[in-house]
């Protein structure tokens, strides 16, 4: 029944249309991150000799500081994120009555679709230093405009960032897990949060790193939240690259250090996913 | 500790967490709203003391949000439905082959999806410098392209799950060619999902900024790109009319997206669905 010729047809539009989107961007990357940098010129250097230096550089501690600065910034946000998203979707699931659950889904799809701009700058606007929660900072006894306050800033945008996505994709999973094994828990006398904790959240455990993971590629990718909140003392990988292409036209630098962070998350985001479907395959189900 | 106040005290604990979840996401919304409104002309403190249309005035006065809106708008609507024609094909004709290779495919065209926006940016401008591209709109469309086929490809892909493959067969029985009965059979069944995929790419690619800033020019800036330098430059409340006016289009595409194809299909019913 399977017709190859009609199959290829099929893909092809997607082929020549994607492989040069694709690959174009990333042979150039690759070409100019490997040019020597002249100063005060736009691009690299056509006629030098290709050179390591680029990549050389980024070992260097002020720029170790970027990277781990954006990882230790979106571990943070997307377990918090995971903390809020996870008994959401569970009321959502087990808990909300058909209308209810309709508004709730209804919001959270409205979130992720609501500009990142505006909902960066409603955060800004009420965590600020005027905004009707500027003490909230003062909870964790932070500065609002001290470095750290600056971070909580970070924090709270990636958070509201991933919030849906998180609820959502939890969403999916806990609709998978059979309830009567909970009822199952606490009809032989479980209390709730035994049941809660080693019963659905147990069972969730792939969903759930499945989740952090998606949450986790989405914050350390971002650009505008640490752009626009972080003032100055917190900037991702993301915004160093901005700044080589804005700022001082560095483009092999701004290239080596694109190569690196493409690296870095899609190994980090295949490798962790691989490992939860290598080590839960069957869980959950 | 005894279970009745265990339990009472995990139920405190659950329920503030999900307040804590909905007032997170609606009290920014709510200081936007109501500042969108603050007659002051400068940025005071909460809550304003007077209210006026002002801010929704200036922004309709504005020259500068206005093409970056009309930009915006071409931008997504084109990227759009190129990436829906290619990766519906591309979702179905994946959903059916057994070639080898076939999950490295897939995995190559959901890629998009993993790699920083930044990074595919930097990469489409040098790309595009090469190839000679310099007319902004051109460069913003191969962009956002990119970004937005990968939605509709996984959200076709995964509405393709439900719909058994011998429909398709009993379409070939009754005399059907092939490609009549992918456009008659597995396309109509395949509406909503196709429609929820085209819906996400349109919101990413109209939000977009980390590919967009890269590819704008001086003449051609997307929206988002003109709202940034706006608030990099001088942030005055203008942004925040533009912020509830956002919020409006939202709602309006939630309800839309729900009667046509319903927000439980965003989400599915799960196995054990009610």
């Amino acid at each position: 029944m399977r017709r190859p010729g009609l199959t290829a047809a099929m893909l092809w539009p997607a082929l020549i249309i994607m492989a040069p989107l694709l690959l174009g961007p990333l042979f150039a990357l690759a070409q100019e991150s490997l040019k020597p940098y002249v100063g005060g010129r736009i691009g690299g250097d056509d006629a030098g000799a290709l050179t390591l230096d680029n990549y050389a550089l980024i070992a260097a501690p002020e720029y170790v500081r970027y990277f781990l600065d954006t990882f230790r910034v979106g571990l943070i946000s997307s377990g918090l994120a995971l903390a809020l998203g996870f008994p959401m979707a569970h009321f959502i699931v087990r808990r909300a009555r058909p209308a209810t659950r309709r508004v709730l889904i209804g919001g959270l799809v409205g979130t992720l679709f609501l500009s990142l701009i505006v909902r960066v700058y409603a955060i800004s606007m009420t965590f600020g230093p005027l905004g009707p929660l500027s003490g909230f900072s003062r909870l964790f006894g932070i500065r609002s405009n001290s470095p750290d306050g600056a971070e909580l800033m970070v924090v709270l945008g990636l958070m509201n960032t991933t919030l849906p996505l998180v609820a959502l994709t939890l969403i999916g999973t806990l609709q998978n897990i059979n309830p009567r094994l909970e009822e199952a828990a606490m009809s032989l006398g479980a209390p709730r949060w035994k049941t809660f904790f080693l019963v659905t959240v147990a069972m969730s455990v792939p969903g759930i790193l499945s989740a952090g993971i998606i949450a986790y590629a989405f914050c350390i990718s971002n650009l505008v939240v640490p752009m626009l909140v972080g003032r100055g003392f917190i900037l991702f990988v993301s915004n160093l690259i901005y700044s080589r292409f804005s700022d001082v036209a560095n483009f092999p630098g701004g290239a080596a250090l694109s190569i690196v962070m493409m690296v870095i998350s899609v190994s980090l985001f295949y490798g962790l996913l691989h490992l939860v479907r290598s080590n839960w395959q069957e869980a959950g189900k | 500790m005894n279970k009745r106040l265990a339990d009472a005290l995990f139920e405190a604990a659950y329920l503030s967490l999900i307040t804590l979840f909905i007032a997170f996401s609606v009290i920014p919304v709510l200081v936007a709203l109501v500042l969108s409104f603050d007659a002051r002309g400068f940025i005071g403190p909460f809550p304003p003391t007077q209210f006026s249309l002002r801010w929704y005035e200036r922004f309709l006065a504005d020259d500068y949000y206005h093409a970056g809106l009309v930009t915006s708008l071409i931008v997504a609507i084109t990227a759009t439905l190129i990436a829906t024609f290619a990766g519906t094909l591309a979702a179905i004709a994946l959903s059916r082959a057994t070639f080898r290779g076939r999950g490295a495919l897939q995995a190559a065209l959901l890629s998009p999806l993993v790699v920083p926006n930044v990074v595919l940016g930097f990469g489409m401008l040098i790309f595009a410098a090469r190839l000679g591209i310099v007319d902004g709109m051109t460069r913003l469309i191969m962009g956002h392209v990119l970004i937005t086929f990968p939605y509709v490809m996984r959200t076709t892909a995964a509405s393709l799950v439900g719909i058994k493959a011998s429909y398709y067969e009993a379409a070939l029985s009754l005399g059907a060619r092939p490609w009549k009965a992918i456009a008659q059979v597995t396309l109509p069944l395949a509406r909503t999902g196709i429609l929820a995929g085209a819906v996400f790419g349109f919101v990413t690619s109209f939000d977009d900024v980390g590919i967009s800033l890269f590819l704008t020019d001086a003449f051609t800036y997307t929206l988002p790109v003109a709202i940034l330098a706006q608030m990099r430059a001088n942030l005055d409340l203008t942004i925040a009319a533009l912020s509830v006016i956002f919020i409006l289009a939202t709602v309006l595409l939630i309800v839309l997206l729900d009667r046509l194809a319903g927000l439980d299909a965003v989400v599915g019913r799960g196995v054990y669905g009610r």
